[in-house]
């Protein structure tokens, strides 16, 4: 529980590696991230979710990343003990876990994304996809300044213990009551970084050329046209049998794809 | 008293922070913990009021061993004034502010008003007690900080780096708080790099270097000695660079020196055998 939010962060934060993963332009990994997603959000039964999630750890895998990617899992036990325990008692257990698989789905495909782009990469994606520089600009900051904000909030979280902040005290409106000492130094911390990193811009001439020139490019090889292919089918296939299967009757899908919980 | 024995830390397996580190302070110290950068001086104070335990030995605290209690516990002991005062301000007020502390030690509510009340005085920031902490100048932001740990008048105080970005008057002001925290029977552990201030502000400099405790002393000590300064990357005071280079043309120069008045009583000894 102690340093969990540095831990879910733990599966964001970029590490250089050269690996087949890290190789690769950062729009497929961004694409394969996208098509991931969806395919979680359109499904909401146990064994499909299973597969979706199994379907990426290859790719975790080949990014030799399995380490983080479970380390940010555990950071999120806190999170999905909380769903699990939430939604069986005002629904069903089978529904709670599902809910899980899919919040670990949507966390495996961006986690691919974070550990193995490098946020300025992305940035140069953006700028390629026509998006404005301040934009991208905009983005790479966003990205590079997780890991400092994660840093900045355990800081702050050992300042308000030591003026006996207890956390884990009371019931759970007051838990999130606790953090609020917490929230805010956090909040008007960044926001004043953030003036501050706006004026550090300007005084060195942000902004001032309109079209800026790129040092290096970004060229999509096989390999990318391959993984972007191999997503879309998996995400046509999952579109597939969401909105054409799904809804035929009788129901021409096997009776595992419906598996639940017996209880 | 404070007691770490044989303690070693690490925030990543095989990288110890801390090394084989024993230290004693006892009641009415107030000491100075330096080294360079990333020497383990901000890791070793966390472990004090135990928002860091040991990775091998023990930190006790009046005999109490920090493993055994939280840092909440201990909060009424220990107070800990954070670097940067934005990484604790929160409240509404700066009434609120300053009680938060002692709300959450469950203080009584006429306790609380009147530490308030004592506080703000105290720091001079009566003025303010409605506004926003957030509305305040840099150097007032420090102070309130400082005073939300102070009310609740802990036994032991930690201070780390209290003189950054803080002008004369205020580094001043806080020399003159700590002179009066020295006459009472508690301890102060100052975190600093300011070497001019230190000697002024405490009576034992304990220093630390890649995680080692390399130099146990008082300020003459310590502060005269170049090679434990230079191995900590500490800048000499002025008046011990002062000494050495008079020392090198008037071997009878004292190097020891720590305050104005010793320096010039030393010169003027010179100047009158040379008369």
């Amino acid at each position: 529980m102690k340093r969990h939010m540095a831990a879910i962060f733990e599966a964001f934060r970029f590490k250089q590696k050269h690996t087949f993963m890290h190789g690769l332009d950062p729009r497929t990994t961004f694409f394969m991230a996208v098509c991931f997603s969806v395919l979680a959000m359109l499904f909401l039964e146990l064994l499909p979710l299973l597969i979706i999630i199994l379907s990426m750890l290859p790719f975790v895998l080949l990014a030799k990343s399995i380490g983080q990617w479970s380390r940010s899992l555990k950071g999120l036990a806190f999170l999905a003990g909380f769903i699990l325990i939430i939604n069986s008692y005002f629904i069903s257990f089978s529904f709670a876990v599902s809910t899980v698989l899919r919040l670990t789905a949507l966390m495996t495909a961006f986690s691919i994304f974070f550990l193995t782009v490098h946020p300025d990469d992305f940035a140069q994606a953006l700028i390629e996809m026509h998006i404005p520089y301040e934009f991208a600009f905009a983005f790479s900051m966003a990205v590079r300044y997780v890991p400092t904000i994660a840093t900045e909030t355990e800081t702050i979280r050992d300042a308000q213990m030591s003026r006996g902040l207890e956390l884990e005290s009371g019931n759970i409106l007051q838990r999130v009551r606790n953090y609020i000492p917490i929230l805010i130094p956090v909040i008007v911390s960044s926001i004043r970084r953030a003036l501050q990193v706006a004026e550090s811009l300007e005084s060195r001439a942000f902004g001032s050329t309109a079209s800026r020139t790129s040092l290096y490019g970004l060229k999509l090889r096989k390999r990318d046209f391959a993984l972007m292919i191999y997503s879309l089918l998996l995400l046509l296939l999952g579109l597939y049998v969401t909105f054409i299967l799904r809804t035929m009757l009788p129901s021409p899908l096997p009776d595992w794809f419906f598996w639940t919980f017996p209880f | 008293m404070i007691f770490f024995d044989d303690v070693w830390f690490e925030y990543e397996p095989n990288q110890p922070v801390l090394r084989n580190l024993s230290l004693q302070i006892q009641p009415g110290e107030t000491v100075a913990l330096m080294g360079e950068n990333g020497a383990g001086k901000t890791t070793l104070a966390k472990h004090i009021n135990g928002l860091l335990k040991p990775t091998r030995g023990t930190v006790y605290l009046e005999g109490v061993d920090t493993r055994k209690t939280s840092t909440a516990q201990l909060a009424r002991k220990v107070g800990f004034v954070f670097q940067n005062a934005d990484h604790q301000l929160f409240a509404d007020t700066l009434q609120a502010e300053i009680g938060f502390g002692l709300r959450n030690l469950n203080f009584s509510k006429e306790e609380i008003d009147e530490r308030v009340n004592r506080f703000l005085t105290l720091f001079e920031l009566t003025k303010y007690q409605d506004q926003s902490p957030f509305l305040l100048s840099g150097g007032e932001r420090k102070r309130l900080a400082l005073a939300s740990v102070l009310c609740v008048e802990p036994q032991v105080l930690i201070l780390d780096e209290p003189t950054q970005a803080q002008d004369a008057l205020q580094k001043q002001k806080l020399l003159d708080f700590i002179a009066s925290f020295r006459k009472s029977n508690h301890i102060l552990l100052l975190v600093t790099h300011d070497v001019e201030f230190a000697v002024k502000a405490v009576d034992r400099i304990v220093v630390l270097s890649q995680g080692e405790l390399i130099a146990d002393g008082t300020p003459r000590q310590i502060l005269s000695n170049l090679s434990i300064l230079e191995r900590a990357r500490l800048l000499p005071p002025q008046l011990t660079q002062f000494a050495h280079q008079l020392a090198e043309h008037e071997p009878r120069f004292p190097t020891d020196l720590l305050t104005l008045t010793e320096a010039v009583k030393a010169v003027n000894q010179i100047l009158r055998r040379s008369r």
